[in-house]
């Protein structure tokens, strides 16, 4: 063959190639859908992967190519994507990051596509958790999905060797409290450091508090948190400040502490059951769960917070809202915690008989009920950087000595101000 | 101009290159500062303001003064950690060079995150590694990553580890290249292990020694990736306890991502390229100085 005739067959073979890609009927749609990291490998992802392929197996022009990533991952991909117009279809993130994503034009505004699904369909969510998807009345920009009220886990063996009686939790502060200065006393650490993560302070808040003196109003561009109750809260960080572990609540050496029998008490959310429940499995840890006490008896502390599906605006909105609202479905998040043991905010879900009667979702439907939202009010603006930090600073500075509670809550309001109003 | 034309078309695809990837995102960084910018729509003039809030921003000032910590304790400790390596590899001949050289320069392959993993492992306060050795001796635990007081160093000892091997090969390469006869002459001389090091390698590393230096200055510059793993860091809360690991590319990427604030964040991008450059500078003039004395 001559190299004309080889670059004439080549040739051929692409024109050919080109003109059926181009005459073929383009009825077949991709979709790209993003979850976190932990939702999108082992049996999480296998179950997500199942919801799938009954997915397609009803829209067989579909294909949906899942990835799991990160938090910051999934943020930064999210805006990066709507920069450049290559955003995933279906993805997830957390509510916190809702008006940061409404902003940059990522979340399609679902609110009629959820009006126009039946009634039964609507009611099986949490109404409350719709509506913290929603920006004013006619905007929806998510549906909710996972989420969590904050835990207390206790490590029995650390609590009666320093002859605490664990047959029931704490019921108050007071309590509580006298129950990590006699597990301080014994020569183990009571619990992590609550003044090094936003959620954690906030989950110290809510003992005191409640969404009526947290959040932000935006009206006014100033922070709702009640010095009163701001106080107090820093008071408890002083009080914590030579019995806690040094370690955050999210760090890993937290959960060694715990399993290894030096730390007492860990609040956090239901996703550190697992590690826990492996540890007393293999005989290393006795321990439990219950609700994080308040001020006074009957009041509990702890935070709300949620994962959602949002749905990004263009050609394929549709069909990726189809999928959305399919993942989030009653059948779909009864599987999703009777396997994982998560709370989600699909009510109906959490009301099956064989997922009510879990344990984990039992006590977390529980918190749910007490708990503080953990950034309230949601997509309404992107919280300013500055925001988290202060809060954090200054309870950290006010355990160190540095302010009274007084002093650190008055400060730490003023300059919480001065951050939301520039 | 049609005699020099193949001449330019020669150039032309370095100039294509340059244009796109060098100089049209310092000068669109540039020119994004001046606006008000979420990485979509392209918002309001706003002048200086972002340069302002930035400056008036109660991060900048920590941001700034850590960095200057970092980089004034961290270049020359790691430019020292790699000398006395380079020279150590150096003794070693045959296969142990090889295995020293391998093994020291293993951190700079390691990916980040894993770097930081093993490393909050080794500082884990009780449990840790440094804590079980430091236990060994009765000195209590100490809370490397949360203490405000440890944390810098915490951070300055894991970035000299990643960064040795790396200088180490550089400096390595410089010694191979010294020629012996110096050395011979300096021991007829009479001259010790130590002033043959002074008088002899030092000064003829110079130019090795002074691309580490400005590779050094302008990499602790930019440092992002080790403090916000050690730190935990996220897009909504970064910089550790009290901010004692806050530097100004980790609050650059909060303010991009972490608020949208991408005009912020551009303006950031650009003080701190022209303070990179500034210093760069400053050092090629100092560095020309000394050679012409």
């Amino acid at each position: 063959m001559t190299s004309t005739k080889v670059r004439r067959t080549i040739l051929g073979g692409i024109s050919a190639v080109a003109v059926v890609a181009l005459t073929a009927p383009s009825s077949a749609q991709s979709l790209d859908y993003w979850v976190y990291s932990d939702f999108g490998q082992g049996e999480a992802g296998a179950l997500q992967e199942e919801f799938i392929a009954e997915f397609i197996s009803e829209h067989p022009d579909v294909t949906i190519q899942m990835s799991g990533r990160g938090d910051d991952d999934l943020t930064a991909g999210q805006i990066a994507g709507a920069a450049s117009g290559t955003l995933p279809d279906v993805f997830m993130n957390g509510l916190a990051m809702g008006s940061t994503l409404v902003d940059v034009g990522a979340l399609a505004n679902l609110y009629d596509k959820w009006m126009a699904m039946p009634e039964e369909y609507r009611a099986q969510f949490d109404p409350a958790a719709v509506e913290r998807c929603m920006a004013s009345e006619t905007e929806l920009y998510c549906l909710p999905y996972t989420g969590y009220g904050t835990l207390l886990f206790r490590n029995l063996d650390v609590l009666e060797a320093s002859g605490v009686d664990t047959s029931t939790p704490p019921a108050t502060w007071a309590e509580w409290l006298e129950q990590m200065q006699a597990v301080s006393d014994a020569g183990y650490f009571a619990i992590p450091d609550q003044t090094l993560i936003f959620n954690s302070v906030a989950e110290m808040y809510g003992m005191v508090g409640d969404n009526s003196t947290w959040g932000i109003d935006w009206d006014t561009r100033t922070t709702r948190i009640d010095p009163d109750v701001m106080a107090q809260v820093l008071e408890m960080f002083v009080d914590l400040s030579e019995i806690n572990s040094g370690t955050s609540r999210n760090d890993q050496s937290t959960r060694d502490l715990f399993i290894s029998g030096q730390l007492a008490f860990h609040t956090i959310g239901p996703w550190a059951n697992p590690t826990y429940e492996q540890a007393a499995e293999a005989g290393n840890l006795n321990y439990d769960f219950v609700l994080m006490p308040g001020i006074e008896e009957g009041k509990h502390g702890g935070i709300q917070n949620y994962e959602f599906i949002g749905v990004a605006p263009g050609e394929n909105e549709d069909i990726a809202w189809e999928f959305a609202a399919y993942v989030a479905g009653e059948n779909q998040m009864a599987r999703w915690a009777s396997l994982l043991s998560r709370y989600n905010s699909n009510a109906a879900a959490m009301a099956d008989p064989e997922v009510a009667s879990l344990p984990l979702i039992e006590r977390s439907v529980e918190s749910v009920k007490y708990a503080m939202d953990v950034q309230p009010p949601y997509f309404v603006e992107a919280v300013p950087n500055c925001h988290n930090a202060i809060v954090v600073d200054y309870s950290a500075a006010t355990a160190d000595g540095e302010f009274s509670p007084r002093e650190g809550a008055e400060e730490m309001i003023a300059e919480l101000n001065d951050c939301l109003a520039d | 101009m049609r005699r020099h034309l193949p001449h330019y078309l020669m150039i032309a695809p370095f100039l294509i290159l340059f244009g796109a990837f060098f100089l049209y995102p310092i000068l669109s960084g540039l020119v994004y500062s001046f606006f008000e910018w979420n990485a979509v729509s392209l918002g309001d003039f706003v002048g200086f303001a972002n340069y302002f809030e930035i400056w008036d921003s109660r991060d900048f000032g920590r941001a700034a003064s850590n960095l200057l910590v970092y980089i004034s304790l961290t270049v020359p400790l790691g430019i020292t950690t790699a000398f006395l390596l380079a020279l150590l590899v150096d003794s070693f001949t045959g296969r142990w060079a090889n295995f020293f050289r391998s093994a020291y320069f293993l951190p700079v392959a390691l990916p980040a995150f894993l770097a930081a993993t093993i490393w909050r492992w080794i500082y884990a306060p009780n449990l840790g590694l440094l804590n079980m050795v430091l236990g060994w001796f009765g000195i209590p635990s100490v809370n490397f990553l949360n203490d405000t007081s440890t944390m810098i160093y915490a951070l300055i000892a894991v970035d000299i580890w990643v960064s040795a091997g790396f200088n180490m090969v550089i400096i390595l390469a410089g010694l191979k290249n010294i020629p012996k006869e110096l050395y011979e002459a300096a021991r007829l001389d009479g001259a010790s292990k130590l002033q043959q090091t002074l008088f002899v390698t030092i000064p003829m590393l110079g130019p090795v020694l002074f691309f580490v230096l400005t590779y050094g200055v302008i990499s602790a510059m930019q440092v992002f990736d080790t403090p916000w793993l050690l730190t935990g860091s996220s897009f909504i809360s970064y910089g550790g306890r009290r901010n004692a690991l806050l530097f100004p590319v980790m609050d650059m990427m909060g303010r991009a991502f972490g608020s949208v604030s991408f005009g912020q964040a551009a303006a950031y991008g650009f003080m701190l390229t022209i303070v990179i450059v500034l210093i760069t500078l400053v050092m090629f003039a100092i560095r020309s100085r000394l050679s012409r004395q």
